[in-house]
């Protein structure tokens, strides 16, 4: 099975739970060749949340710990702390990173805590059936929203554009999309960098698809995507 | 119904229909009058793990919904006999679909064979699995044929889009309930997923795609550049069709590999 996947990736534990089609799974696709390029995957560890990230658990052939609803930037803050020598990677989903999670989120970025945190963002709470999420843009029909998002719940949350105004000026924040894998691995690498060279924090949001959620198929998720990606515009945020 | 209580389990994968099976038997039984508990089972994922439901409909009140011996046991996917081995009793009948499941994987005494997916890909889709299984089922309960059907038009009145689609879908729960049921023997599973790497090659390329890997999403059908992937005869990790290249218009480009969530497939060139 060699080439087929990053080396990084536990070919025991595939194939994968995620669904058919999910975004999940192209992002640590990219993730697991940005580990590859850097050669970290003996000195990494990864923080995972509750949520369709969980199953992150198994994934690759790194450690992992799996932490509470929300928490799981500052326990790989803390866990950096105690480790310095390591590379610390939080991977959570929108609504672990902006809606339960987002004051340890904030004040990471604001103390420059030298952390990289990935946030799969796919509009919707996947794992619970597809209810509505901040980054939900407004007009998007979910389970809690049968006629759509009302603008009374606010409009799509913009997360690395938030972090942008509070965080140090070595930190490198971005958003990538699953639909430009070669940007979103540079992306990621520039931020796994950032970690061990400058020592800040680093923040990407990865624009993903949930074709179950979503009730599309595979054309129609990328539709889907095309859209988002111009509410949510890709790339660094300076 | 023939007996006072029957106590069903189905067992499927996620995606295949087994919860709708049940709530439309369900919904059946308790508007005739009998008494009836359903309880679905299944993990976190939505697609692809094992999906059971435990059914219990009975002419008497139901003390308990949770049992340990089934009377009927269904199962759709050779994957899924794992996790029902336990309910099935000597005295179980077990009702399978014999073009997935082979005959020896199944252990009970009584057990018949259906072609279900056969049947159901040959006439209308694999998607109308469910439908043919609810009008085998309901006649092995005896449920009234023409109550079961205005049960599926309502409860799957949005999967209705055109009175076409509804009819042929009548026309499939007709097939699935005139099925006669016989003991014999189902060795010959036809609809099996593939294992081990697919080689294919030509024009100077090679592609080796991965069944047990496949999950049949098509992302890598609509990424690639140049139309040369469709879905093939071939089946899957979800008795769902895999890609197949066509090499004259393919260039190795690798986009397929790279989107690949799964990491099933990948087209290279031979270097000599």
């Amino acid at each position: 099975m060699d080439n087929f996947s990053p080396k990084s990736w536990n070919q025991k534990s595939k194939p994968h739970f995620f669904c058919p089609g999910c975004g999940h799974a192209i992002a640590l696709k990219q993730l697991g060749y940005a580990i590859d390029d850097l050669a970290i995957q003996q000195k990494t560890t990864i923080g995972i949340d509750i949520g369709c990230s969980l199953l992150v658990w198994d994934f690759f052939n790194i450690d992992t710990v799996q932490t509470h609803h929300g928490r799981t930037t500052p326990v790989m803050v803390g866990y950096k702390i105690a480790k310095p020598q390591r590379i610390a990677l939080a991977y959570t989903g929108d609504g672990g990173a902006y809606a339960i999670g987002l004051q340890s989120l904030v004040h990471a970025a604001f103390r420059n805590n030298p952390v990289t945190v990935i946030v799969v963002n796919n509009e919707n709470y996947a794992m619970t059936g597809g209810q509505l999420s901040p980054t939900t843009e407004t007009g998007i029909k979910t389970t809690t929203s049968p006629s759509g998002k009302d603008l009374k719940f606010g409009p799509g949350f913009k997360g690395p554009e938030l972090l942008h105004q509070i965080a140090n000026e070595k930190s490198f924040i971005a958003r990538g999309s699953i639909s430009n894998p070669v940007q979103l691995k540079n992306l990621l690498i520039k931020a796994i960098k950032n970690q061990t060279d400058n020592n800040s924090f680093s923040f990407i949001e990865i624009l993903s698809i949930c074709p179950t959620n979503w009730k599309t198929d595979a054309e129609q998720s990328f539709e889907r995507l095309k859209e988002m990606e111009k509410y949510y515009p890709i790339g660094e945020i300076k | 119904m023939k007996s006072k209580t029957a106590k069903i389990i189905l067992a499927g994968e996620g995606g295949q229909g087994v919860q709708t099976i049940a709530k439309i038997l369900s919904t059946t039984a308790a508007d005739e009058g009998f008494e009836v508990s359903y309880i679905p089972s299944f993990g976190v994922e939505q697609r692809g793990s094992p999906s059971i439901a435990f059914l219990t409909i009975s002419q008497g009140a139901i003390c308990y919904p949770r049992f340990d011996k089934a009377d009927l046991a269904v199962i759709l996917q050779e994957r899924a006999i794992f996790n029902v081995a336990r309910y099935i009793v000597p005295e179980t009948t077990v009702i399978f679909d014999s073009s997935t499941v082979s005959f020896d994987a199944v252990r009970a005494k009584r057990k018949f064979g259906i072609p279900a997916t056969k049947l159901a890909s040959e006439n209308l889709a694999l998607k109308s699995l469910n439908v043919l299984m609810v009008g085998a089922l309901s006649r092995l309960l005896d449920l009234p044929a023409e109550k079961t059907w205005q049960t599926i038009v309502s409860v799957l009145s949005k999967k209705f889009k055109t009175e076409e689609i509804k009819e042929r879908n009548h026309q499939i729960f007709l097939l699935g309930k005139d099925f006669e049921l016989k003991e014999g023997n189902f060795t010959e599973a036809t609809f099996v997923p593939q294992h081990g790497p697919i080689k294919t090659g030509g024009e100077g390329k090679e592609a080796i795609i991965a069944p047990d890997h496949c999950k049949s999403c098509g992302i890598c059908i609509i990424k690639c550049p140049f139309g040369a992937l469709s879905f093939g005869k071939k089946l899957g990790l979800l008795s769902s069709p895999i890609p197949e290249v066509d090499f004259k218009k393919c260039t190795a480009c690798d986009t397929c590999s790279r989107f690949c969530p799964d990491g099933a497939i990948k087209i290279k060139k031979i270097i000599k």
